[in-house]
């Protein structure tokens, strides 16, 4: 469970994040729509504890974290980049994390072994980062992730930069994970279906400001978030469609 | 046909200094404008080889000098940089970094002397290492800046949340990453310092004999056949490294 508490960072005289505050239960994901600029890497880093000058607390599993470095708090943050190392295979890059907790190989044999089926991955093990194509590559940066089962997982726009055959592959890719790995997720967004996939709760950042919503229901009913729109505008092509 | 024409011309334009070299080198009593109407003798390089010449103490002594200061630099270099490019104000620090090639080499000299003189190191090999030192670690500064861009921070950043302290990301991130721009660093001070002629000669006094020093020695000694000698063994080690770090030298090296 991670609990944020009056959340705020100011860069100069300007506030990135003001007295953010929400909680998330165990095992479930959180998706926060925004526009870009509006604050929600910060808010990620801010978690991470790669971004520390900020004013407030977050608590992980009840435990305060904001002393505690990046490598302490048990929380993993993915770019939207996949970030591979390149020097590594695709079966070395996904057991990285249980490598340098020092893992017994065998054990990290078996579990990358079952990541990469997870994954979708069988016959791509020895393939170099550089042979892979841009979904391959996100498969494997999330297999990397969630293999060392972090407390929480912060997912930064992990699909933006793939095209929309493979972000929606991913996106299913990504709920299937999560059901069975049950980790708790933070997924930063600006795309609204993605949010309304992948989240068991939603909120919308706008000005440095997190509005969580009470439920699914909520968020679709709030005219921010852009969804009565979208839904009004598939309806109005849908019923032209019809009279034609 | 062109083409393998125009290879061979500058396959010759390259490898013609290096054979006029090793000719001279084993000539004897040569007198221009005469090209092989002279006596040839193996006297010089036996002289060299013999392991007593100053020649050959000049050779060690040079290799030994270019390499802890190519070391040192790159290694000082990429870490300040990194240290560098995280500040904030970042480009005041980087613009220190230019100061040694904005004046000219001799000036520079004089301006260092000063503090030499007072920490005893005129005329030592430390005296020597840390001179070329201030030449090639602002060098090795600057060439690592662009290094740390983003793509690297965020790889630093997303170890560090994996669990790896830095130690762990150095090994496991940054240098497999950087192991390219390392060799090139290497090559490049190293061949600075190798090649470096007025501030080795104005803080070693003529004490510190490098390779290059000698081969100035020997033209104004009018003895071109022992220049020669000394020119062909300062283009060798140059010419090895070369070779050894083509991978990295004809490839790119900013793999990340």
């Amino acid at each position: 469970m991670i609990q944020v508490n009056d959340l705020s960072i100011s860069f100069g005289d300007e506030p990135v994040l003001r007295e953010i505050n929400f909680s998330l239960e165990e095992n479930k994901t959180l998706s926060v729509l925004g526009k870009s600029g509006c604050g929600k890497t910060t808010l990620l880093k801010s978690i991470a504890g790669i971004q520390t000058k900020y004013s407030g607390a977050v608590e992980i599993d009840g435990e305060q974290v904001d002393h505690l470095r990046p490598q302490e708090r048990g929380v993993v943050y993915l770019y939207q980049e996949p970030l591979l190392f390149p020097h590594l295979n695709v079966e070395q890059n996904i057991g990285f994390g249980l490598k340098i907790r020092k893992t017994d190989p065998a054990v990290i044999r078996q579990k990358v072994d079952k990541m990469i089926q997870q994954l979708h991955l069988e016959g791509q093990e020895k393939k170099m980062p550089d042979q892979l194509s841009g979904g391959q590559k996100q498969r494997v940066a999330f297999g990397r992730a969630f293999i060392i089962h972090p407390k929480v997982l912060l997912l930064d726009e992990p699909f933006g930069s793939l095209d929309s055959d493979t972000r929606k592959e991913m996106q299913n890719l990504f709920i299937e994970i999560s059901n069975t790995e049950k980790i708790t997720t933070i997924f930063v967004t600006h795309d609204l279906k993605e949010a309304l996939l992948t989240g068991d709760f939603f909120g919308m950042m706008h000005n440095g400001k997190l509005n969580i919503f009470e439920n699914r229901d909520a968020f679709i009913n709030n005219a921010d978030t852009g969804v009565k729109e979208e839904l009004k505008f598939w309806t109005n092509l849908t019923n032209k469609h019809v009279k034609q | 046909m062109i083409n393998r024409s125009l290879f061979i011309f500058i396959l010759l334009c390259f490898i013609i200094p290096f054979a006029v070299l090793l000719y001279l080198s084993v000539s004897s009593e040569w007198y221009y404008p005469s090209l092989a109407d002279h006596q040839f003798t193996a006297e010089h390089w036996r002289w060299f080889l013999s392991g007593g010449s100053t020649l050959m103490q000049s050779a060690v002594l040079s290799i030994l000098l270019s390499v802890s200061v190519g070391f040192v630099s790159t290694v000082c270099g990429f870490f300040v940089s990194r240290a560098v490019a995280y500040q904030t104000k970042s480009k005041w620090w980087l613009l220190t970094a230019y100061f040694p090639y904005v004046i000219a080499p001799v000036v520079f000299a004089v301006m260092l002397n000063f503090y030499f003189l007072r920490f005893n190191l005129t005329g030592t090999i430390y005296g020597v290492i840390i001179a070329q030192f201030f030449i090639t670690f602002p060098y090795a500064v600057l060439f690592f800046f662009g290094f740390w861009n983003s793509k690297i921070r965020n790889l630093e950043n997303l170890v560090a949340t994996m669990g790896g302290d830095f130690k762990v990301t150095l090994k496991e991130a940054i240098l497999p990453s950087a192991k390219g721009l390392l060799a090139v660093c290497f090559f490049q001070t190293y061949l600075i310092s190798w090649f470096e002629y007025g501030l080795t000669q104005f803080i070693g006094v003529g004490k510190v004999q490098t390779l290059t020093v000698m081969v100035y020695r020997y033209i104004s000694e009018a003895n071109p056949y022992l220049a020669a000698l000394a020119g062909f063994l300062l283009v060798i080690p140059p010419l090895i490294l070369l070779i050894s770090n083509r991978r990295f030298l004809l490839h790119k090296v900013w793999s990340t």
